[in-house]
């Protein structure tokens, strides 16, 4: 899947042609694998252990706790069949969850590599400070998200914030972006590709890097302007860098909590699938069978988003 | 895009200038100002903070806010937890991985495709999707508030073992395949060859180990309730005060950047790794 | 893969292999099955007629849960340190477990599941009830008892709000009443008298003369954040115009009748219509202070607060009434501190025995002066609290003319953020008032039936 990326300067090994199977040792092979398979076993069962009890396991709890009328906590719980189903899908808390999770991912995800892709093209020159410059957009993707979030949270305060004591020196008054549902959610969009589009902008830039300068030229002596280069040369050229990001980015979307939680801890106009399993569980409705079942939805989402990916990538990306 | 090669007249050496720098300088800018506001905050006292104007330049400079911060939250004490926690968890998480990653490049093992589609499929399920199940299950083996209890749920990696085994099917197989037939075991040619050739991939993956489990927060927070406990991104929101708000901005923002910095710090000496690191691994952002 | 993987692999190890890893996997789902929860109908209900104290020696070493309410981290530590002066068998550590009440409830919770409990922690109005019915803490009757400790010097108001089947489950501790805190240059401007407005049809009056004297204000007055304040300081408005979330000492729910529908409506003109309030993002009193608004509503607890960053006179009153009420009007609020109910006796007692030591005359007044509290005791004198600041004297005052607040609004868990979330509808969204109600009404209702009257006892 990121074959396409993988090869940047600091960690790109020797390109090897794919080796002669050795032919040699043909004797005592039972005996062999029988201790290949041992050894097998025994250096990725601690891992494969893990991922069963801490990854695939839960998923099948969900299952069950999404059955269960419960709080966290408490010793016991009621068995409610699919009621928290039910009541999920029939009050108008899902259309909202949907379309805030929907809204959030696809502003995210197209915004941070819009973005992006603008970043990679200014910094993809070969001068001095280019490489600070890279360093620098893409740092805020390693800060905390907590920490990141609390810095903004003070600038966006409508009375005693930078953004709003900018914006009434323009004789503009701040918007409400704690009040107002849509506004929150557009904070939090803002911010979270302030975080991100650094990720997305240095991938760019290795794709740039990438393409040959001979293709560049071609273009440039058959007359083609900087824009339709960029359009019908540099863009397509892009595109398996372009359908990693939306994979990577749309997965890493779906799961953003940290800025949600300390930007708007209510969740109000941000209330994701993800969100609104924490708040359900941890955050004051004790309603953990209800998380659960947010949880097994989600899931179940993420599985037709990832079939969906593959039948498109088996089609457009090649994949060993 | 870049400025072709005509003979350089004052025009045009300036617009390469405009042309090179103005972008590179805006992302700069766009990135810096927000920090460089967070850092200068921290030193502002709550009349600075409590105000309609746009307050610049603390004044007067209020480094009391640092020790405030470190008063209500015990800043030492969350530093050594998330160090213990990032060290310890992130070290696990390589050495599976290598582990992992080997036995599915090396070792010849009838079921390992499937095994590979297991691990790799891990990386489609969110941590988040877990967290009341493995809540439950911590609880229940007593692990709130422990050590093991935050940093056991994460060590299964299925995307440094995906990256790793990347990193060793490019690895040249001739020789570690000489190897063998000198008669080096499976320890030996992971800890002889594979491990020094692919130690820049495992040296990244390492890095963005460290990233990921030094931000982690909300696992951290479901499991921990003991505050001598968190790690930082938990310990930093303790800070916000309820009914006091306005005066624990500058306190606030003073965490903030006790939190940040370290990660900075190691940042700018590392960023080339770093940077190359995550952006194969980005699935796990 | 690199290699085609031997085709003549045996099979037999294949198929131990994965039986290996099935059962590894079942045994998982072994474990799991430990523990989750369990369905049988076995309730488990506390006893409190077994709480018994008698020959239990207090513990040495006891920790206290606060989320510093009123930045009261400093003031609370001095206490823990008089108290330590005091005796030399019990110590107390302070620890910050969470920035607001919600934070301490989610710990306090999530800790319920095997994690480490507290000896006491801060309960807030609309937490401790929710306890009582997860039967996560004591009443503190027996507690009382054992330790000779008159309560009868406690103030009726606050202690009975912890009232509940006969048994007292909190002790009164971080108190609290909403004032009406107003900017007094901004009244001066506009030529008002030197007062709270006695009645919200009165500062609908003196919201226009406030604006136009004070060119640089956002709003004349601002609506708390709504968050934590709708649910609580909305129960003034409410009252006021005979309405309530529900009525009286009932679970029946009341919010959408018309007096409720009246009240709210009132709220949403002053925004919407005659546009002399805005509402909070973060912090109403943040807005006031920065002189961003001529006045709001505000909890005692910021009173400290608000003197010590605002630049002007701060003035400080009683909530204004409304055209069915003038008095009592105003909620009371706040957090009080609790026992859990599964840590050792010898903790409880010896938390019991510090919470009794936080609430003396002496310490409650100490804390009364830190952070704008109420002092919660009778006798504790308030005449040093009112030399330092003139405006303490209109909190305590001011308790004497409060109201219980709703059941709708502190027994009922989630009810407080249903109410903020309708107030933001209505308030934020310019939402139909009596659709929104009726909502709440249904989504109290809702609660009541399956969250609360299974449980009671």
């Amino acid at each position: 899947m990121v074959a396409e990326i993988k090869r940047s300067p600091a960690t790109s090994p020797p390109e090897v042609s794919a080796s002669t199977a050795s032919s040699r040792a043909r004797r005592g092979r039972r005996r062999r694998a029988r201790r290949e398979a041992a050894i097998f076993l025994a250096f990725a069962v601690p891992n494969l252990a893990l991922i069963v009890l801490f990854t695939y396991r839960p998923l099948f709890l969900n299952m069950y706790y999404s059955t269960l009328d419960w709080t966290l906590g408490a010793p016991t719980a009621r068995p409610v069949g699919l009621a928290n189903y039910v009541e999920f899908f029939r009050s108008s808390e899902a259309g909202e969850v949907f379309l805030t999770t929907a809204v959030f991912t696809l502003s995210t995800v197209l915004l941070s590599m819009a973005l992006g892709l603008l970043v990679a093209l200014g910094l993809n020159r070969k001068v001095r400070g280019a490489g600070l410059a890279r360093a620098t957009v893409f740092s805020p993707f390693v800060l905390s998200g907590v920490g990141v979030g609390l810095a903004w949270q003070y600038i966006f305060d409508p009375t005693v914030g930078a953004l709003g004591a900018v914006l009434r020196s323009f004789g503009v008054d701040s918007p409400q972006w704690f009040n107002n549902e849509t506004l929150s959610l557009i904070m939090v969009v803002l911010v979270y590709v302030w975080k991100n589009l650094g990720y997305a902008a240095v991938i760019y830039l290795a794709g740039l890097q990438a393409i040959s300068s001979d293709v560049l030229e071609a273009a440039a002596i058959d007359g083609a302007n900087a824009r339709r280069k960029f359009f019908s040369v540099v863009f397509p050229l892009l595109s398996p860098t372009t359908f990693f990001l939306l994979v990577t980015s749309t997965l890493s979307s779906l799961q953003a909590f940290d800025l949600i939680r300390v930007m708007t801890p209510l969740g109000r106009g941000t209330t994701t699938l993800i969100y609104d399993a924490y708040l359900r569980a941890f955050g004051g409705y004790n309603q953990a069978g209800y998380s659960a079942m947010l949880s097994t939805v989600l899931f179940v989402l993420l599985v037709i988003l990832t079939l969906l990916q593959l039948v498109f990538l088996e089609k457009r990306v090649h994949y060993r | 895009m870049t400025v072709d090669s005509r003979p350089l007249s004052r025009r045009n050496l300036v617009a390469a200038l405009i042309a090179d720098y103005v972008p590179i300088l805006l992302a700069i800018l766009v990135v810096v100002l927000p920090l460089a506001y967070l850092v200068l905050s921290s030193f502002k006292t709550p009349a600075d903070v409590v105000t309609q104007r746009l307050v610049v330049l603390p004044d007067p400079w209020h480094p009391g806010n640092y020790s405030d911060a470190a008063r209500i939250v015990p800043f030492a004490r969350l530093f050594v937890n998330s160090a213990v926690v990032t060290v310890v968890g992130a070290g696990i998480k390589v050495l599976l991985a290598v582990f992992t990653a080997y036995a599915l490049v090396f070792v010849r093992f009838p079921g390992r495709k499937y095994v590979f589609w297991a691990v790799l499929a891990t990386l489609m399920v969110p941590p988040q999707v877990s967290v009341v199940p493995n809540f439950v299950f911590i609880s229940g083996l007593g692990g709130q508030d422990t050590y093991w209890g935050i940093i056991l749920p994460g060590l299964a990696t299925g995307f440094g073992t995906f990256l790793l085994r990347q990193a060793f099917l490019t690895l040249p197989t001739d020789v570690i395949d000489a190897a063998e037939v000198d008669g080096a075991g499976h320890w030996r040619r992971l800890w002889h060859m594979v491990v020094p050739m692919a130690a820049p991939s495992i040296a990244t993956v390492a890095l963005v180990n460290i990233v990921f489990e030094w931000n982690d927060y909300l696992w951290p927070l479901v499991i921990v309730s003991d505050p001598e406990m968190m790690t930082l991104p938990v310990g930093l929101t303790l800070l916000q005060n309820s009914e006091n708000s306005a005066s624990a901005y500058g306190i606030v923002m003073a965490g903030t950047v006790m939190v940040l910095l370290p990660v900075l710090v190691v940042f700018a000496a590392l960023q080339r790794h770093i940077v190359t690191g995550l952006t194969q691994g980005g699935v796990k952002g | 893969m690199s290699q085609s993987d031997p085709a003549e692999s045996s099979r037999e190890l294949s198929r131990r292999g994965f039986l290996g890893l099935a059962a590894a996997g079942l045994s998982a789902t072994a474990l799991s099955a430990c523990t989750g929860p369990s369905t049988s109908t076995d309730n488990g209900g506390g006893d409190a007629a077994k709480l018994d104290f008698t020959g239990v020696k207090p513990a040495g070493e006891i920790t206290f849960w606060s989320s510093n309410p009123g930045a009261s981290q400093e003031v609370t530590q001095q206490i823990i340190d008089a108290f330590h002066a005091s005796q030399s068998d019990i110590k107390v550590q302070l620890v910050t477990a969470g920035s607001n009440y919600e934070d301490i409830a989610q710990k306090f919770q999530a800790a319920q599941a095997g994690g480490k409990l507290p000896d006491l922690v801060v309960l807030s109005d609309v937490w401790w009830f929710r306890y009582y019915l997860q039967d996560s803490i004591i009443p503190l009757d027996t507690l009382f008892t054992a330790l000779d400790w008159d309560t009868s010097d406690y103030r009726d108001q606050l202690l009975t709000d912890y009232k509940y089947g006969g048994s007292i489950w909190a002790v009164p501790w971080a108190r609290s009443t909403p004032l009406f805190y107003w900017n007094k240059a901004h009244w001066q401007a506009a030529g008002l008298p030197d007062r709270a407005p006695k009645t919200w049809d009165e500062f609908a009056e003196w919201a226009p003369k406030l604006k136009s004297a004070n060119a640089g204000t956002q709003n004349a007055f601002q609506l708390p954040a709504l968050a934590g304040y709708a649910g609580w300081s909305f129960q003034n408005v409410l009252w006021g115009r005979g309405g309530s979330w529900s009525a009286k000492d009932s679970f029946d729910i009341t919010c959408d009748k018309p007096e409720a529908v009246a009240a709210l409506q009132f709220l949403a003109d002053a925004v919407y219509k005659n546009k002399w309030s805005g509402v909070a993002g973060k912090d109403s009193t943040n807005d006031l202070s920065a002189g961003a608004v001529s006045a709001t509503v505000g909890s005692t607890g910021s009173l400290v607060g608000i003197l010590k960053v605002a630049k002007f006179d701060v003035g400080a009153g009683f909530l204004p009434g409304g055209p069915a009420a003038t008095s009592p009007v105003c909620p009371t609020g706040g957090a009080g501190v609790g026992i859990p109910k599964k840590i050792k006796p010898e903790n409880q007692l010896a938390a019991a025995t510090f919470i009794k030591f936080l609430t003396t005359p002496e310490n409650t007044l100490k804390f009364a002066q830190a952070t704008g509290y109420m002092p919660v005791r009778k006798s504790a004198d308030p005449s040093s609290l009112i030399a330092k600041a003139p405006q303490a004297k209109v909190a305590i005052d001011q308790l004497a003319v409060t109201r219980n607040q709703d059941w709708a609004r502190v027994f009922l868990p989630g009810a407080d953020q249903e109410m903020a979330n309708a107030c933001a509808a209505i308030l934020t969204k310019n939402g139909d008032v009596q659709s929104e109600l009726s909502n709440l009404k249904a989504k109290l209702e809702g609660i009541y039936s399956s969250q609360v009257k299974p449980h009671l006892r």
